[in-house]
């Protein structure tokens, strides 16, 4: 044992498990039979060995303990939108430094966009994201390209794609603004039951716009990205969705009207799903203020008309899941004219702060991170049951920590809560029997 | 010489943001002082004579930059010049890198041109230097604004219940936006007009009323700001042409001479002749343009020499 605490000691991070004792958690595991009550819960090898109320569980001499009074059990998060940087561009991330910081914010799974150099557009990229991530904590899933380069013309092989591990298929951040290749992308993948992810901004509306169209937009006399430019492609790519009987999704949409859209789609019996990324839920374009590119997204902070509509949206289900949109970059691309900036800020580790920031419930956070992502792209939610592989997280909605250097787990550090105290924190995430401490 | 018995209450000029009514007023009393200055046979005071300013345009500009310039010489600061073309941005130089190689050369102040918005605020957080904006994209042209104003003021006594109408493209032009600012600081009323295209969706969040008819904005005002159409700046065609912009919202002196009062024109230059004002019009009596540019040295003047109090 002395040598193992040495060794814990050393990589405080990741060490290979013996066992694992958690009490006095609030066990939040939609469908568990303990869902909602405090438990203690015994891991041994990667497997929940055991799970009781609270002191039903023996402590033995072997036994590491997690003291976990006022913390959350909950399976671990799943994140539908992240960047990895990986093929090309290691500079801003690649996948084992994404992955560590996805397990820093409670993730055990993220799915990558293809916003690569080259864009995960054909099998050869899958497979690469697959064979790098095996063996980590974080189970890394690639979303191939729809179309070729994301150029937006011809359709990339995405049978091909699927196969070799692509969970779904998306332009990433560029949105498809040819009508006629977006349906037969919805057509052509529905006949192999693959998933299109649509990311909706109409760039003849939106033009150069760097920021959310409204009274800030007008008071910094910069030129604004209307909530329009949004809502004509998510009604066009409904009626794509609808005309063709094909499932879709919807990425990181930011506004009302994409929510009052996706509602009476999905009233209508549509098969349409949708996330949101988390800042979006907390902030506007009002911090835009000091033109400050850490606020700088794609789509736009909007006004707090949207923002209320998005949490209300969340509440009640017309929102399925909450993404981080984790975009790292260098800080030669953010440290510059908020014109010329690159748009995006890491997400992974400040996700859970936000959410907690913006007034959502543990349930909630839950069952937009950890249940929804999992439906949305088909893949089996964690059990909490005996002898089950142990996909948790465990963190403490109340604990303050810093982001700063020592805490952040990406590469980079644009983030407009770097160097902030937050609150909520991740002290344990479980996955493929290895086990990241915060 | 102004008394030191005030201060601007900032630092750097980025914006009209960055000033209350109180620092409009002293720039004023201060640019009073400076006018006649510039009206005796020595035009020249050692004010700033232990200052070196740097004007770092980034985009081009010849009037704005030669009156930097005349009131930096006016006040006995050194100078020196650094635009775009010649520059090292070409070259692929980060703007903070840019700056700082010239601060590095011992520049106490720094007057900034460049086309995208909040580039002088971006920059004051990141170097040590004094900021005076001279112009950033279509946010804030603050020294224009201030001229503009104080040649109302000029002109009227006064700016407090004005009414002045903003003509033309408002969607690119940070002269609008300063103006507005200004003006509404000042207690004078703002209205613009101009193609439904080339003003910003939002603009009445700013107290700022639109009236699309040229005529009716001309019978309201006091004061009408003839903007310039900025077509270098328009990625994309706001209006079919030239022409057509001239049919609609052009003043000639026809229009003017229909007005049941007589009203006072304004234009920051250079004006398209034939476009937003016929020659005409911009040589007229009512037309105060060589006014407000005589004034903008006196006003850069006292911005320059009041920010030097600063620091």
């Amino acid at each position: 044992m002395g040598v193992f605490y040495i060794f814990a000691f050393i990589y405080p991070d990741y060490f290979s498990m013996d066992k694992l004792l958690i009490k006095s958690a609030t066990l939040i595991f939609p469908g568990a039979d303990e869902d909602g009550q405090q438990v203690d819960m015994l891991i041994v090898a990667g497997k929940i060995a055991a799970l009781g109320p609270i002191g039903s569980l023996k402590t033995d001499d072997d036994v590491i303990v997690i003291q976990a009074e006022g913390s959350v059990l909950a399976p671990g998060f799943f994140d539908l939108n992240a960047n990895f940087g990986e093929p090309g561009l290691e500079s801003k991330e690649d996948i084992v430094s994404g992955a560590a910081a996805a397990a820093a914010g409670g993730f055990t799974a993220v799915a990558v966009h293809p916003n690569t150099h080259p864009p995960i557009h054909s099998q050869t990229e899958v497979s690469l994201i697959v064979n790098r991530s095996n063996n980590l904590l974080v189970d890394v899933y690639p979303i191939g390209a729809i179309s070729q380069n994301r150029e937006g013309k011809d359709l990339a092989e995405l049978y091909d794609m699927k196969l070799a591990g692509a969970i779904a298929f998306s332009d990433g951040n560029r949105s498809i603004q040819q009508s006629g290749l977006m349906s037969r992308a919805l057509l052509y993948s529905k006949g192999f039951g693959g998933l299109v992810f649509a990311f909706s901004e109409d760039a003849s509306v939106a033009g150069k716009a760097k920021m959310n169209e409204g009274r800030m937009s007008t008071y910094l006399g910069m030129k604004g990205n209307p909530n329009l430019a949004e809502e004509l492609m998510v009604a066009r790519d409904l009626y794509l969705a609808a005309y063709n009987e094909a499932p879709i999704h919807f990425s990181t949409i930011s506004t009302a009207g994409s929510v009052d859209l996706i509602r009476s789609a999905k009233a209508k019996g549509l098969q349409v799903t949708c996330d949101v990324a988390a800042h979006h839920l907390l902030l506007t374009d009002e911090a835009l203020i000091d033109f400050d590119s850490n606020y700088k997204v794609k789509p736009p902070l909007r006004s707090e008309v949207d923002r209320l509509a998005l949490v209300e949206a969340v509440r009640d289900g017309s929102v399925d899941a909450i993404v981080s949109q984790h975009t790292p970059h260098e800080i030669e691309f953010k440290e510059v004219e908020f014109e010329t900036a690159a748009f995006g800020i890491t997400g992974l580790q400040t996700v859970l702060p936000i959410l907690l920031m913006a007034g959502l419930s543990n349930r909630e956070i839950v069952q937009a991170l950890a249940i929804a992502p999992r439906k949305i792209v088909g893949l089996p939610i964690p059990v909490c049951q005996l002898d089950e592989n142990a996909n948790l997280v465990l963190y403490n909605p109340d604990e303050q920590w810093t982001f700063d250097r020592e805490s952040n787990r990406s590469k980079a550090e644009n983030n407009p809560f770097f160097k902030k105290e937050l609150r909520g924190k991740v002290q344990l995430v479980i996955n493929n029997g290895q086990v990241y401490y915060g | 010489m102004p008394t030191e018995t005030h201060q601007l209450s900032t630092p750097h000029l980025l914006g009209i943001k960055d000033l209350n009514e109180q620092d409009i007023q002293l720039i004023f009393e201060t640019a009073d002082t400076f006018k006649d200055v510039l009206n005796r046979p020595i035009k020249k005071v050692p004010s700033l004579r232990d200052l070196t300013i740097a004007n770092i345009f980034f985009e081009n500009s010849t009037r704005t930059r030669l009156s930097f310039e005349l009131a930096e010489k006016r006040l006995s600061a050194d100078v020196v010049n650094f635009a775009a073309s010649s520059s090292s941005v070409s070259k692929g130089e980060t703007l903070v890198d840019t700056v700082n190689n010239i601060l590095a050369m011992k520049v106490d102040m720094v007057v900034m041109r460049h086309p995208y918005a909040g580039a002088g605020i971006f920059l004051s957080k990141h170097v040590k230097a004094q900021i005076v904006n001279a112009g950033d994209g279509a946010h804030e042209h603050p020294t224009q604004a201030l001229l503009d104003a104080f040649s109302i003021r000029e002109r009227y006594g006064d700016v407090a219940g004005k009414r002045i109408a903003i003509i033309g493209d408002i969607l690119h032009s940070r002269v609008a936006l300063s103006n507005i600012l200004c003006l509404q600081k000042l207690g004078a009323e703002v209205r613009v007009c101009g193609p439904a295209t080339l003003i910003p969706k939002h603009i009445a969040s700013l107290g700022v009323k639109t009236e699309s008819n040229l005529i009716k904005a001309l019978e309201w005002c006091d004061v009408a700001n003839m903007l310039r159409i900025q077509l270098e700046r328009q990625d994309i065609n706001y209006f079919p042409s030239l022409r057509e912009y001239a049919m609609l919202y052009g003043l000639n002196k026809s229009i003017l001479d229909a007005l049941p009062k007589q009203i006072t024109i304004m234009h920051p230059g250079p004006i398209n002749r034939g476009v937003e004002i016929t020659s005409d019009v911009a040589d007229s009596q009512h037309s105060i343009i060589l006014n407000q540019v005589e004034n903008g040295v006196a006003i850069r003047m006292a911005v320059l020499y009041l920010l030097a109090g600063k620091r």
